[in-house]
């Protein structure tokens, strides 16, 4: 029998004790723009919704130094309106600016879109090529510090211990970088990536910095780490971005599916880099 | 501590309590529409997929199939008809009837909600940006035309206020006129 | 007499109470003790169906009714789909309520479930069992006609319907042809996707009439329904909602005789709302065509022959496949002149989804195929594409390749280049992306098919207050149907729209009006109002002359007055005429038939002659930037311009344009049905992808009215012509920045790129 049941713990404590208690079968549920769905597909059965929207703690966007901080239920509508994040992490802001449509980013939170791992998640990229920490807790580990490129597993599939949640997450400001974040979608709006890209730079004559990052064309968000160490220390050129793209097309492993088939993907991931390349230097 | 499979749950609906046992995984959609008679919330796709389901949850618009009827337990929620009488949704549910915005009016629900979305947030879009705005509500009728017209003939008649903030860094504010006020904007003319 | 009200933007007289959120639709009415129905399918798209076992089902407490084929009264009706016309064989279907000894299609009705709660009926459904024996299915048209195929239906060789026009020699044709291009062109499934799923409420009366509360376009249904519990007509009766869009979706029967069923067997209320996965999965979609095209021109310009095949995928029953067969065949050639021209069409059966009406109902198929051609020719004979087909547009008096002499209007040439000059100077691309112009022109019709004899009532009333109240059985998909009654009735008897209150959609209490389809509520209802409303004109007037000692053609009604024309302030109120006449025991009520034009039944499969009341032309011209990298196309610009006619409400009618276009758009770039061995893959709308707001530009409307159309007024029918050539004109567009041409739609990115691919690969 399908058997669902719900529970609203009022404090983070009493959310970690629920979370240990049922374990496996606990389902975390925050703005429920994924979990929803997938209820009524059917997808999710025999569990307890552990709703950890009345931790108020677990919101908010603050800066400590040079450190972003965001609680995990920050919503991607306030990201996306955002000063602070906006100049601290605009390869975020832009990733929030395309993601889902304006009622679901009013729902949907950052640590939402991250614990789902969807290969396609729109916040993953930015996050990922950021460098992000993700702080994870519970009662059996404690508090533990995850970086993000040791975070997703699979499609669908993280690191994280049933009981674990996120409560956080923080990284460094790259307001001295150059970023841009380029989502390919079959449609402008309500769309899922065919493919994504995002790029960090500093330094531009030459790189001093790079980090690139790819979603919806691997199993799971993807650091392009040979292409990152090829393109430091060399100068932006065409040249350079097309034999940088043919490397990075050696680190992906996409797909077929409905949006798109894998060759299509591999020709997008070419356009995206470079798009995302000549965006962020100009 | 054991969690709750069918429970008794009131949510302020259009600012009536309204209470009823619900399952689990009950969306707040179905409370809406089932429960408590709300059928100006229409269910398009039950799935986020359309916005026909659009309310003002939380101090938010939201797509109300992607929030479950618990977590809106004690909590306030307003449709079109709970907000006739706030002065900038009369204007847009005015206005989408003045300008032909309304084919089969399956959308114009969801489609008000968003509007009213936008214009809270960002009271003088451009067209663009009122397309933007309205780009999580399918409508299959106007070819989105007319309802952009009448978004923005609304945003006309919206005149900022000079204290206006030009970003945000903190929670949208609640639905009423003052608040509404505070958010930085008046809106000249009746309803 | 003055345009008061016809002509002017008002308001809809359902806008308001949408608008509200007030107006019920179909899914938000209940009654007291309402059950819940639920369809049982198949999983399979062919089997045998050995048994079907619902005890467990039936033993679920709260469970009211599991009902199969053997407890359906008439389970196989020869349908002839809303006709009242015997119009021979070739026309009619089998409609069969629930699948019997064999399953079709992936999704067939096998069982109907009432129950206390929606979640109790999906429970049963999981409890019935059937016993199925797979068949090989046949899935591909063209493989489905060949001998040896396996028959999917009770057509022979699998072939629903065929239909031909012969018209001089084609052989002659294309030897006197300079240049002679050949396509061959797919074009796909559509769904509606109307938001409001289909839904209806059926209850029986305390005599055992069965009321049906649906969001449908056809409320005469009933007689069908009526057939299939074995009533008579009289004892089943449609109350048709506000539909929540239909676009032909809901012209075919959906729920309405499952509710039926379930409500006559239960005797209890019984609703059924479809969800967006049943909806999407399992009702009608547009057909699929497959079209081999071969045209001819000589090198001064002009068209000399045109032969095509046409291939329609008609599904597992063949519903309204006859119709848009014979529809996509009369517009095989389009507008223009062609002296010799062979089209021979196919209506397929396979074992997939059921395809029926959908706006254009045939007639965008065809076009992408024909406007493609010319597009082709325009390149090959080395002439501007607006000139080309200039030299060839059909003149009036000229006659049509089915032989019809066209006695009225075609302003091709005015509207196509209005359109085109409307994208003014052309702009630059952006960011390395190539911008493209593109062009097409077309027709669609309005009104059903002359040989149906359609006919439609309307009943008008005055108040002894001086207002009105029409009364129409003519089912609203939201394009102003029965709005625009009450501005007909405004502007002939001169009361202000606010008095007058709109009836329609009963199929007991309001006159038949006939389908909300074919583009054809503005011509057969608003002319039947228009009728109705004059002849009460002409009592008030007569009344009105007497006591003002007037003439009656100097007078004229206005604002709630009758005036002397020459001398408005001298008058009488409607009130006091309205009272005379009661006081008088004259009739102030009129009930008036509108008749359409009428012609013969087709002898046969060749069509020869006039085969609609008329038709609407327009033309669209676009500007798109494509961005060779992806692949992917941005719309900057759409001009449209139609003659409608006369614009009896120039917003509704430019609503219409703006909708139909931009589903258009939708079915050109964006709408990409997978199906997979008859199993339809894109159950949501998170994979069947409908254009958003941002996906689209702002249309200019160019409106022309020739005056010529055959609705009141001189209007033409607007509701389906726009969906029809805009398909065309993007891929023109498409090609003209990065000169690649895709056959088969929709044309997405990924397929442009991968041509482009494949073209630098062909050039190094």
């Amino acid at each position: 029998m399908n058997e669902i049941g719900y529970y609203r713990p009022k404090t983070l404590v009493e959310a970690l004790k629920v979370l240990h208690d049922y374990a496996s079968r606990a389902k975390v549920i925050a703005g429920g723009t994924n979990v929803l769905p997938d209820i009524q597909a059917g997808k999710v059965k025999d569990c307890v919704l552990v709703d950890v929207t009345g931790l108020d703690e677990l919101s908010g966007i603050r800066m400590e130094g040079d450190m972003v901080y965001l609680g995990s239920l920050t919503l991607i509508s306030d990201l996306a309106a955002s000063r602070t994040i906006r100049e601290q992490a605009n390869v975020l802001w832009q990733a929030c600016q395309v993601f889902g449509d304006p009622l679901v980013r009013n729902r949907a939170t950052v640590g939402g879109n991250l614990v789902y791992a969807s290969p396609a998640a729109d916040t993953a990229v930015p996050l990922l090529i950021m460098e992000t920490i993700l702080v994870a807790e519970s009662l059996g580990k404690g508090r533990r510090e995850i970086p993000i490129g040791q975070f997703f597993r699979g499609p669908g599939k993280t690191v994280l211990a049933p009981e674990e949640l996120i409560t956080s997450l923080f990284f460094h400001s790259t307001r001295s970088y150059q970023g841009a974040y380029i989502k390919f979608g079959l449609r402008q709006a309500m769309a899922t990536s065919v493919a994504n890209c995002g790029v960090l730079l500093s330094g531009t004559a030459p790189f001093r910095t790079v980090r690139v990052g790819f979603g919806a064309l691997a199993p799971m968000p993807l650091r392009a780490a040979r292409t990152e160490m090829f393109l430091c220390g060399k100068i932006p050129e065409e040249s350079v971005f097309a034999e940088a793209a043919d490397i990075a097309r050696s680190e992906l492993q996409p797909i077929s599916d409905l949006r798109g088939s894998k060759e299509y993907r591999l020709i997008l991931a070419d356009a995206l880099f470079k798009q995302a390349l000549r965006k962020a230097l100009a | 501590m054991d969690p709750i499979s069918k429970s008794m749950i009131t949510i302020f609906v259009n600012d009536q309590p309204v209470q009823a046992s619900v399952g689990a995984s009950e969306s707040l959609l179905d409370f809406l529409r089932q429960k408590a008679l709300a059928t100006e919330v229409k269910c398009g796709c039950g799935r986020g997929d359309c916005g026909t389901c659009a309310v003002l949850f939380d101090g938010r618009v939201v797509k109300s199939c992607l929030v479950l009827a618990a977590q809106a337990n004690g909590k306030r929620v307003y449709t079109i008809r709970g907000l006739a009488g706030d002065s900038l949704m009369a204007n847009l549910q005015d206005s989408f009837v003045q300008q032909g915005a309304i084919q089969c009016g399956f959308c114009t629900p969801g489609m008000l909600m968003a509007a009213y979305n936008l214009l809270r947030i960002k009271p003088t879009p451009t067209r663009s940006e009122i397309r933007q705005g309205i780009s999580g509500n399918l409508c299959r009728c106007t070819g989105y035309q007319k309802i952009v017209d009448a978004i923005e003939a609304v945003a006309k008649k919206i005149v900022l206020v000079p204290d206006a903030p030009d970003s945000m860094d903190l929670p949208i504010p609640a639905p009423t006129d003052q608040e509404k006020a505070k958010a930085g904007y008046l809106l000249l003319g009746g309803g | 007499m003055s345009d008061h009200v016809i002509g002017q933007r008002v308001p809809k007289y359902d806008a308001g109470p949408k608008a509200s959120g007030l107006l019920q639709y179909a899914d938000d009415f209940t009654l007291p003790g309402m059950l819940y129905g639920k369809v049982f399918r198949a999983k399979v798209p062919a089997a045998m169906l050995l048994d079907v076992r619902t005890e467990r089902a039936k033993q679920l407490p709260g469970v009211h009714a599991v009902l199969t084929a053997k407890d359906v009264p008439n389970n196989n009706l020869r349908a002839r789909f809303g006709q009242s016309t015997d119009v021979g064989s070739q026309f009619e279907g089998l409609y069969r309520v629930l699948a019997e000894k064999e399953v079709r299609y992936h999704g067939e009705p096998i069982a109907l479930v009432a129950a206390e709660s929606p979640e109790l009926a999906e429970q049963a459904c999981q409890l019935i069992e059937v016993d199925l024996q797979p068949l090989p299915g046949v899935f591909d048209p063209a493989q489905a006609m060949e001998p040896d195929s396996r028959q999917v239906g009770e057509k022979p060789n699998n072939i629903a319907s065929h239909f031909k026009i012969r018209q001089g020699d084609v052989d002659h044709g294309f030897a006197q042809a300079d240049v002679i291009v050949e396509g061959t062109y797919r074009v796909p499934y559509q769904d509606h996707a109307y938001l409001e799923p289909e839904s209806g409420l059926a209850w029986c009366d305390d005599d055992g009439t069965i009321n049906i509360r649906v969001s449908s376009q056809v409320i005469e249904h009933f007689r069908e329904v009526a057939e299939i519990l074995k009533l008579p007509h009289s004892k089943v009766r449609y109350l048709g909602t506000w539909i929540g869009g239909g676009f032909g979706g809901k012209e075919d029967i959906t729920v309405e005789s499952y509710l039926a069923l379930l409500a006559w067997k239960t005797r209890k209320p019984v609703k059924l709302t479809y969800t967006r996965a049943e909806s999407l999965l399992y009702h009608s979609k547009r057909h699929p065509f497959l079209m081999e095209y071969k045209t001819g021109a000589t090198k001064d310009g002009k068209l000399v022959a045109l032969q095509a095949r046409l291939i329609s995928d008609c599904g597992a029953y063949s519903a309204l496949s006859p119709w848009v067969l014979l529809y996509a065949t009369v517009n095989a050639c389009g507008p223009y002149q062609i002296p010799n021209v062979k089209v021979d069409s196919y209506a397929v059966m396979t074992n997939t989804a059921i395809t029926s009406a959908f706006r254009g109902f045939g007639a965008p198929q065809a076009n992408f195929a024909y406007e493609s051609q010319m597009q082709k020719l325009a390149q090959a004979l080395g002439l501007d594409p607006l000139e080309f087909r200039q030299r060839n547009y059909l003149q009036t008096g000229e006659a049509f390749a089915t032989g019809w002499i066209y006695p009225r209007a075609i302003p091709l040439t005015e509207l196509a280049q209005k359109a085109w000059s409307g994208l003014g100077s052309r702009g630059l691309a952006e960011g390395g992306r190539k911008l493209g112009r593109g062009l097409a022109v077309g027709m669609g019709s309005y009104g059903r098919l002359t040989f149906l004899h359609d006919t439609s009532r309307s009943y008008v009333k005055l108040e002894l207050d001086g207002s009105a109240i029409i009364r129409c059985g003519v089912p609203d998909v939201g394009g102003g149907q029965g709005h625009i009654l009450c501005q007909i009735v405004a502007q002939e008897l001169g009361i202000s729209l606010d008095r007058i209150k709109l009836h329609i959609t009963d199929s007991q209490l309001t006159p038949l009006a006939g389908t909300t389809t074919a583009t054809r509520q503005l011509m057969m209802s608003g002319n039947a109002t228009l009728k109705a409303a004059n002849e009460l004109k002409k009592r008030l007037l007569i009344k009105a002359g007497q006591l003002l000692n007037v003439p009656m053609e100097n007078l004229i009604i206005s604002e709630n007055r009758v005036e002397v024309g020459s001398e408005p302030k001298e008058g009488v109120s409607l009130v006091e005429v309205i009272n005379r006449l009661s006081a008088e025991g004259e009739e102030l009520f009129v009930e008036a038939q509108f008749n359409a034009p009428f012609t013969d039944i087709p002898a046969s499969e060749v069509l020869r002659g006039q085969t609609h009341p008329d038709f609407t032309f327009g033309a669209y011209a676009v500007e798109v930037e494509v961005d060779e990298q992806t692949g992917q196309v941005q719309i900057n610009k759409i001009i449209a311009a139609f003659d409608v006619g006369k614009a009896l409400n120039p917003a509704i009618v430019e609503g219409q344009i703006e909708g139909g276009c931009v589903q258009g758009v939708g079915y050109a770039l964006f709408e990409d049905m997978a199906i997979d061995h008859g199993v339809i893959q894109t159950p949501s709308f998170a994979e069947y992808l409908l254009p958003t707001a941002v996906d689209v530009p702002d249309i200019t409307v160019i409106l022309v009215e020739s005056g010529s159309g055959v609705g009141p007024y001189g209007a033409k029918g607007i509701g389906e012509p726009p969906m029809v050539m805009i398909a065309p004109a993007l891929m023109n567009a498409i090609e003209d920045a990065v000169g690649v041409r895709i056959a088969d739609l929709p044309v997405t990115a990924e397929k442009i790129r991968m041509a482009l691919a494949r073209k630098r690969e062909g050039e190094r």
